[in-house]
């Protein structure tokens, strides 16, 4: 809008706004047009969570995907070790993007351990997003396809001294 | 009512008219033959005024007899109508009867019949092409009766006012019925052609349609494009062609027609020169003859009807010529009343193209047994169940349910015994309620099957929700249920007390997750509207889609200077929301969270376009009005493409106080503002026990929501009320109001209430996610164990284990066959399957 006549006033960020910023710095969405991209920033959701609330529980079928706006959360499996946390996740990760693509099982259990503030998407919209843009599918599958190699490739050279285990477990990218 | 034996798809089109009902048709001839009479009359009368009135110079004749020329011609134009209306009443029910018969028959054609033909096939041969038939038989008596009767009225009457005129002007006819006929031979080819393109045409359409997503993923448009074009195309030439020998009928006819006079001219006129025929005769000739053209006509046109409908009815009816696998009624019994056993040998089926779906294959179950089919996909596991259901037909061996086979059992007998839930279940556009009862409904309706034949209470109902685990799902149907003004007012002071209740015991609880109505702070949760008005109109000028043009309402707007920041939100919105939904479908998911209705948004587009162009303020009225409306709908929790900024938040707060002291002195009787010891009819029976909104949709915030409510519902002994309101849901058409998991609960529960001696499952719990699918198998282990007879097709491993029986197919055969440890200790596929291939304890 060109008119001068309009006062400026502090804007707030939409909450469109901020999504669309913070998809765009996120690898898994880097196939996307600006148009899709729109879209599924359109679709999110924001979620509060309080320490000790489950963003997903183990074995089930939640199909959501989560990016960290604060705090933190962390993976357990459940009757293993006690429930100790095996890894933590902490603001700006964005994690269940699988979940996106599939309908998958949860391997874990994802906990907040502080106060928390996500985005999230589910798999029923995104795959609305997918039957508008269908060049999207190939893109993210590449993406996955991409991410799997690298995990792997980590895995050979940092998880060596554990090779006698690991090494017959190997082969995950030649999936 | 006539019935003939045959099925429909190969009656005649003849025997309809003997089906429209004799008594009808012997009225119309009646009437006929009394307007074939009224119709000669003013011939006589036109030769009788010119030779003996006018002639004579007898005025009182003259009067008598125009008098009764007028009569004549108003009597024949009366009967006509008439007739027509009876001939249209003849045809309409005939074409009524044709599709309610069609269509019946259709829905019992075997289901590979279906796989084949496109649902708009089916619509147009029961909407359109069956339409010529109808028509044809309103005509079918009344039309050649009328006309040949006319026709041989006016030719005898010819023939005694002058015999030699009459035998010249009506020899040109019997040369028409040599053309005619070859001409319509070749309209009848191109009519057929016609018809086969216009279905495979329609069959295109509908394979597009439904396969857009394909169509679109692979960018295919030019490739489906040309297919399409080229059928369009061949249909325009055979249009064209056929139209052609149409017309070519027509002016062939009307030539024949216009050759008669000119012979009556040249042979009348000598005669009548040569003193041997008088003025008047003449007169009268030429009229009876110019007569003779509409009934003529009459009978080419009928002729050309008659053709066309036959034509499109054997077509029609040829394309549904199939034979339904099963007899729907038994004969002349009641149906059996059948043990739950199933014995299967021997059994193979082959499909169309000899596949072999099914190889030899041999089980038995006991009343009450339960039975898991597992296996790959394409193992043939759900044509198994299929094939014991009755929804295909076996090609050899034997199916017995409870000792009586299954082929030559009726419809009727099988689905008083047995219950079948498909993969993908089909939910009927309709009321939850009337879901429920569809498999009940359908058995207790026609016949019965005998003993009690009730529909099942409110209270089995709501039992079968709640084991199939649907029953919160529908609470919150009826939660979510807008209760009418004035209506249901006990029940609204009991949500009162639920409210107070909820309130003391949640509401510190819930604080963070619901957005209570409170005066003095902001309502993310509200939109604009209510936010300034605080309350519930009473008028309906002053609902929010009439907020922009309540005159009252703008002046506030400008007194306290909101009208331009709204307009710019409006704007804003406008543009956000355009720029993301572009041009996407109006798919529910994509609009949830849009201020602008699917059907809105080209308006908007426009009126967005237009903003970019000359900017707000040099905007029309009425755009302005368009834009102010948005910005009335614009709820900032739930609509996030735009801030709200704190300013004009600030802003509509103070408008919020001004507004009511306003309307307080103009016009107190406006509004209902929010208050907690009055029921909001405007808002949903949640949002009036929260007394506010449910901030977020995340379903684990919902839950808690939920439960809290339930609790007070249950303490308040409403939950069942509410729950009946939530049955009167509906669920949009194919059920797309539910998702896919709430369907197969709903046919879980239809089947469960039917409470039938066989149950087969298809992959019913698909859909569900583990905790579901657990409690459904609970249901299944607990409840149907020992009296229903289950036959399961499963595709999950891990609740299998309960089974009574687990055959595990592959390639058509029962690869292997016994109870879980059984099996597993066999090491054999099952072992494969549960523990992966070459895996160690």
């Amino acid at each position: 809008m060109s008119s001068s006549t309009e006062k400026e006033q502090v804007p707030r960020v939409s909450e469109f706004q901020a999504n669309l910023e913070i998809l765009r710095q996120l690898q898994f969405f880097s196939g996307l047009s600006l148009e899709a991209l729109k879209l599924v920033a359109y679709l999110c959701a924001r979620q509060d969570f309080r320490p000790g609330d489950l963003l997903f529980r183990q074995d089930e079928h939640d199909g959501t995907a989560f990016y960290i706006v604060s705090g933190q959360a962390g993976i357990t499996r459940d009757n293993e070790r006690g429930g100790a946390v095996l890894r933590t996740y902490d603001k700006g990760e964005f994690l269940g993007g699988l979940a996106l693509v599939c309908d998958m099982r949860r391997l874990f259990t994802l906990r907040a351990l502080t106060e928390m503030t996500c985005v999230t998407l589910t798999r029923d919209r995104f795959t609305k997003v997918l039957e508008q843009f269908p060049e999207v599918t190939a893109k993210v599958l590449q993406t996955i396809a991409e991410a799997i190699v690298v995990w792997e490739q980590r895995f050979l050279t940092e998880g060596r001294e554990l090779s006698e285990v690991c090494g017959r477990m190997a082969g995950m990218s030649l999936l | 009512m006539e019935r003939t034996d045959l099925p429909v798809s190969r009656r005649p089109l003849s025997s309809w008219i003997l089906a429209s009902g004799l008594k009808p048709q012997a009225l119309l001839l009646f009437i006929i033959l009394i307007m074939v009479f009224v119709r000669v009359l003013p011939l006589e009368l036109q030769k009788r005024i010119v030779n003996e009135a006018i002639r004579a110079g007898a005025m009182r004749l003259l009067f008598i007899y125009c008098g009764l020329y007028l009569a004549a011609v108003l009597v024949a134009s009366g009967l006509r109508y008439l007739i027509n209306v009876l001939q249209n009443a003849i045809g309409e029910r005939a074409l009524a009867q044709m599709r309610k018969e069609l269509y019946h028959f259709i829905l019992t054609l075997p289901l590979a019949f279906f796989r084949k033909t496109q649902p708009g096939m089916v619509v147009s041969a029961l909407v359109t092409e069956l339409a010529s038939a109808g028509d044809f038989v309103g005509m079918a008596i009344a039309v050649p009766v009328t006309s040949v009767l006319t026709l041989f009225a006016f030719a005898g009457y010819l023939l005694w006012l002058n015999p030699l005129l009459a035998v010249i002007s009506l020899g040109v006819y019997p040369m028409v019925f040599v053309v005619l006929p070859q001409l319509q031979n070749r309209a009848n080819v191109a009519n057929k052609h016609r018809v086969d393109i216009t279905r495979t045409l329609s069959s295109r359409i509908g394979e597009a349609i439904t396969g857009i997503h394909e169509i679109q993923g692979n960018g295919s448009f030019r490739l489906e494009n040309r297919r399409f074009d080229d059928l369009v195309d061949g249909l325009f030439k055979i249009r064209i062609t056929w139209n052609l020998y149409r017309f070519a009928v027509k002016v062939c006819n009307n030539l024949f027609n216009n050759l008669s006079p000119f012979l009556v001219f040249i042979v009348g006129g000598y005669l009548a020169i040569k003193g041997r025929l008088d003025l008047g005769a003449l007169v009268a000739f030429l009229s009876a003859q110019e007569k003779l053209y509409d009934p003529w006509r009459d009978l080419v046109d009928f002729y050309q009807t008659y053709q066309d409908a036959r034509v499109r009815y054997r077509r029609t009816m040829e394309y549904f010529d199939g034979v339904p696998d099963h007899v729907l009624e038994p004969d002349k019994r009641k149906p059996h009343d059948l043990e739950g056993s199933v014995e299967v040998k021997d059994l193979s089926f082959v499909a169309e193209g000899g596949i072999q779906l099914l190889d030899r294959i041999n089980l038995s179950l006991r009343p009450g047994e339960h039975l898991a089919l597992i296996g790959f996909s394409g193992s043939g596991k759900s044509t198994l169940a299929q094939c014991i259901g009755q929804l295909y037909k076996y090609t050899s061996g034997h199916i017995l349910f409870g000792g009586k086979e299954v082929a030559e059992l009726s419809k009727r007998d099988m689905i008083c015994n047995m219950g079948f839930v498909s993969q993908d279940p089909f939910t009927f556009d309709g009321t939850i309620r009337e879901n429920l009862l569809y498999a009940c409904a359908s058995r207790v309706e026609g016949n019965g099957c005998g003993a009690s034949e009730v529909l099942p209470s409110v209270d089995e109902m709501i039992a079968v929700l709640q084991q199939t685990g649907i029953f919160v799902d529908v609470l919150r149907f009826g939660l979510n249920a807008v209760l009418a003004h004035d209506e249901h007012l006990d029940l609204a002071t009991k949500i009162i007390r639920v409210r107070e209740k909820f309130r003391r015991q949640y509401g510190g609880q819930l604080s963070d997750f619901v957005e209570f109505l409170e005066e003095s702070r902001y309502l993310y949760y509200a939109n604009i509207a209510a936010n300034l008005t605080f309350g519930s109109p009473n008028r309906p000028s002053f609902s929010v889609e009439n907020l922009p043009t309540n005159k009252y309402f703008l002046r506030f707007l400008d007194e306290i200077s909101l009208t331009s920041p709204l307009l710019q939100v409006g704007g804003e919105i406008c543009t956000q929301t355009v720029d993301i939904l572009g041009s996407l479908p109006p798919d529910p998911v994509f609009f949830e969270q849009s201020p602008i209705a699917p059907e809105e948004l080209d308006d908007y587009r426009q009126l967005a376009e237009r903003l970019q162009r000359a900017g707000l303020t040099s905007l029309a009225a009425a755009d302005h009005q368009r834009l102010l409306e948005l910005a009335l709908r614009f709820t900032p929790g739930t609509h996030k493409m735009v801030a709200l900024s704190e300013p004009l938040e600030e802003l509509l707060l103070r408008g919020r106080i001004r507004f009511r002291e306003k309307i307080a002195t103009d016009d107190p009787g406006a509004f209902s503002f929010y208050k907690s010891s009055d029921y909001i009819y405007s808002q949903s029976i949640l949002d009036n026990i929260l007394f506010g909104k449910a901030k977020t949709v995340i379903s684990s915030v919902e839950e808690k929501i939920n439960q809290s409510i339930i609790q007070v519902l249950i303490e308040e002994d409403l939950l069942e009320t509410i729950v009946e309101i939530g049955m009167e849901f509906q669920v949009g058409t194919m059920g797309d109001k539910l998702s896919g998991g709430q369907k197969q609960k709903l046919a879980i529960a239809r089947v469960l209430l039917k409470a039938p001696r066989l149950l087969i499952l298809d992959e019913a719990t698909s859909a569900l996610d583990n905790r579901s699918q657990a409690r459904i198998q609970g249901l299944v282990d607990t409840k149907l164990k020992g009296t229903t007879t289950l036959i399961a097709v499963v595709h999950r491993l891990d609740i299998i284990r309960n089974y009574d029986k687990i055959a595990v197919m592959k390639a058509g055969r029962i690869g292997e066959l016994g109870t879980y440890e059984e099996l597993i200790a066999r090491k054999g596929i099952l072992y494969e399957l549960v523990y992966g291939k070459g895996a160690g304890p």
